[in-house]
């Protein structure tokens, strides 16, 4: 009998250990580190590092309950960066309401025929159904009557309740969590359990810098970039396109990353900033810190790379006055050779140094402390986008955080011996050159070794 | 033992046995209104392989039920109190024949009812890979590249060519022409993946190193998952991709202008 009543014991306990949601940890905040050791003073003060975090907990909340904190000057301006689908601009407001329209469809039918109790709580999106239930508990029989704040009825209100979902700060958090903790980390800093088993790394949002935009003077990324990657994906990485979510899911994830990277910045100089006898300087010196991070982030906008004209095509003259951009040493052409190397496979002088630790040659690091290859130009793969356009903003402005530089402007050598800046026809011309390496890499080949003699010599 | 609790016991017994084939049988009438069924079947060869599963699921129901109600008469039958003791036997050449013959027949009429529709999805390419197919199909499509852990189309230039400046490369999203036969060349550049299209009634795994060649031909438009079906790291849960069906009007429109979309000159970011 006793052994019957252990089974059923044991029964019990597994049944009840089966939850269909399992309970998470809630994510905390991981301090910067590598921001925190390179200040000594805020190093050797556990008091300090709390004093940070806590203000940036005031500043940004934390990875449970996320928001920017609103200065008083922007409530009275009525400006709040918490509400991200206030910057959306009409297309792109649409493209939300049809792609909302999509994936609430059974909701909104169920509405518009009349029959609340056929809708269902939508797998996602907790924000919006709190908000539907409190409205559907005021609602009256007639969904037919007119809803007070608008002109509209009722029932238009429920519809545009799901059809203009954007979600909050808090539902992306939670969102952010599943899709994007396990590589980039609850902080950002692309330390997720995931990460060291990636080559290249995950991205750590915390300096503030992002390779691919569209954009020049190593401006902070826009919206619209940060949703560029989401949708397409960085080719050749580990992070695939995030087409399967919903425009509103997306935009939801631009706006977390964004405040993660604020936050991270923020983080950054406030470190850099603290002094043994002077601490944070005070609440109005982290505010000017804040306000200075959010403020970069805004001007992005002014900095987007457009070509004015239509693309140039690839004529032999271009590719010609191209390679010879490419094979020029630094002050007479572009000087792309010394890393990308003569025939573009990466392997340029520059793209490798003595690491003066260990005393070997190795590969340069970026920003992040990660080794990186020049872009093997051969293959024709290239991580964000093979338009012309794509690779003349590459080229234009570098890649931030790698030692790609900006190319527009550099000083260069004329076949006649006159000086002049690099300009935009001069990208162009890069661009068709380097294309050419990528569609027909052994024609290119056996170009270069006949065109690269008198280069060869020269060293 | 009483006479009334044996009986009870009995009953049970034979009823949780008989449970067993009545659930099964149960779940699978009930599939296709409760939704558990297959997807919408939209392409061509879709109905021979559904032909297949419902046969051989036929020919599975009838040894299960057959099986199953065999086992609940013996529970029933010999667990009277006066039935006989078991007897020890060794040995039937009679009953082995049978039970060998009878499946391995049963195999052999699965191998060869299926032999048409494997040869029609896997071998006879439309672009004339067996010669006495007409050729339908001068060049892929688009390659499917899977990697861990997205797919992308890349679609060939005006002259068909893969490694043009002019490929068209799509991520997540998969264009293709309705009520045409399409010819896709699968590749993978890092693990073994699966291209996986539940109502194209269509897998085909994708082999680093291999262009395997796979064909459908979708009879509705309409948007439809892709997944992948083959474990291919921590991220298979999230590889995915839509395929889209499009009128040929509309497909022809959405490659010109993706074409063109190459060509900007980046006004539109």
């Amino acid at each position: 009998m006793s052994r019957n009543l252990v089974t059923a014991g044991v029964a019990a306990a597994l049944f009840a250990g089966c939850s269909f949601e399992p309970e998470q940890p809630v994510l905390e905040h991981e301090p910067n580190a590598k921001a925190i050791a390179e200040n000594v003073d805020l190093a050797n003060s556990p008091t300090a590092q709390d004093q940070l975090a806590g203000a940036l907990e005031m500043l940004f909340g934390t990875p449970e309950h996320p928001g920017y904190m609103r200065l008083e000057s922007w409530i009275e301006e009525e400006y709040d960066p918490n509400q991200g689908s206030w910057n959306l601009s009409d297309e792109e407001f649409d493209a939300l309401k049809a792609s909302n329209r999509a994936a609430f469809a059974k909701q909104i039918a169920a509405i518009e025929a009349g029959d609340l109790d056929a809708v269902a709580r939508p797998r996602y999106a907790p924000d919006l159904w709190r908000r539907y239930e409190a409205l559907v508990a005021e609602a009256p029989d007639d969904l037919n009557a007119t809803y007070a704040d608008t002109e509209g009825t009722w029932r238009d209100e429920l519809v545009y309740l799901f059809e203009g979902y954007y979600p909050s700060l808090t539902a992306t958090a939670e969102f952010y969590r599943q899709q994007c903790n396990h590589c980039h980390g609850p902080s950002g800093g692309g330390d997720g359990s995931t990460a060291p088993y990636l080559n290249p790394r995950p991205r750590d949002y915390r300096p503030g810098i992002f390779k691919f935009t569209a954009l020049a003077n190593k401006a902070r990324p826009r919206h619209g970039d940060l949703m560029r990657i989401l949708e397409e994906g960085i080719y050749m990485t580990a992070m695939p396109s995030f087409r399967r979510f919903s425009d509103a899911q997306l935009h939801g994830l631009a706006d977390y990353v964004e405040l993660l990277a604020k936050r991270g910045e923020t983080e950054i100089l406030l470190a850099l900033d603290y002094a043994a006898d002077e601490g944070f300087g005070g609440l109005e010196k982290v505010q000017e810190t804040y306000e200075f991070v959010l403020d970069r982030w805004e001007k992005a906008a002014d900095n987007v790379i457009v070509y004015d004209g239509e693309v140039p095509a690839a004529t032999p003259e271009r590719l010609a006055a191209g390679q010879r951009l490419f094979l020029g040493a630094e002050g007479e052409g572009a000087n792309c050779v010394s890393c990308h190397g003569p025939t573009g496979i990466g392997d340029g002088p520059s793209a490798r140094e003595v690491d003066p630790e260990t005393g070997l040659e190795r590969y340069v690091k970026d920003e992040w402390g990660n080794e990186i290859r020049p872009r093997n130009l051969a293959r024709g793969i290239y991580r964000f986008g093979r338009r012309p356009i794509d690779l003349y903003r590459r080229i234009y402005a570098g890649i931030n955080g790698t030692p790609m530089p900006e190319h527009f402007g550099m000083q260069i050598i004329e076949a006649d011996g006159s000086k002049r800046a690099l300009d935009e026809d001069d990208i162009w011309n890069l661009v068709h050159y380097v294309r050419s390496l990528g569609e027909r890499p052994l024609e290119v080949a056996r170009h270069d070794t006949s065109g690269n003699e008198e280069h060869a010599e020269g060293h | 033992m009483s006479t009334l609790k044996t009986f009870l016991l009995r009953v049970a017994a034979s009823l949780l046995f008989l449970a067993v084939p009545v659930l099964g049988v149960w779940t699978f009438v009930t599939a296709e209104a409760n939704g558990w069924w297959f997807p919408l079947n939209v392409s061509s060869y879709g109905g021979e392989i559904d032909y297949l599963f419902d046969l051989i699921l036929w020919m599975v129901a009838i040894t299960f039920v057959l099986t199953e109600g065999a086992l609940v008469w013996l529970v029933w039958r010999f667990s009277r109190p006066d039935s006989s003791r078991a007897v020890f036997s060794h040995g039937s050449h009679k009953l082995e024949m049978i039970w060998t013959a009878v499946p391995a027949l049963l195999l052999v009429f699965i191998a060869f009812s299926q032999m048409e529709a494997w040869s029609k999805v896997k071998i006879a390419m439309p672009d004339g890979t067996r010669p006495d197919e007409p050729y339908t199909v001068e060049k892929p499509l688009a390659e499917v590249y899977a990697s861990q852990f997205d797919w992308r189309f890349r679609y060939p230039d005006a002259e068909g060519n893969f490694e043009g400046a002019d490929v068209v490369e799509s991520a997540y999203d998969f264009y293709v022409p309705v009520n045409t036969k399409v010819l896709v060349r699968l590749r993978s550049r890092d693990v073994l993946h699966s291209f996986f299209i539940p109502q194209f009634r269509l897998k085909q795994d994708a082999v680093p190193g291999m262009e395997i060649p796979v064909w459908f031909k979708a009879e509705e438009t309409g948007s439809y998952e892709l997944i992948c079906a083959e474990l291919c790291g921590w991220g298979h849960y999230k590889m995915a991709g839509k395929i889209h069906v499009l009128p040929e009007d509309e497909y022809e429109a959405w490659l010109a202008n993706a074409r063109t979309a190459l060509y900007s000159n980046g006004s539109e970011d």
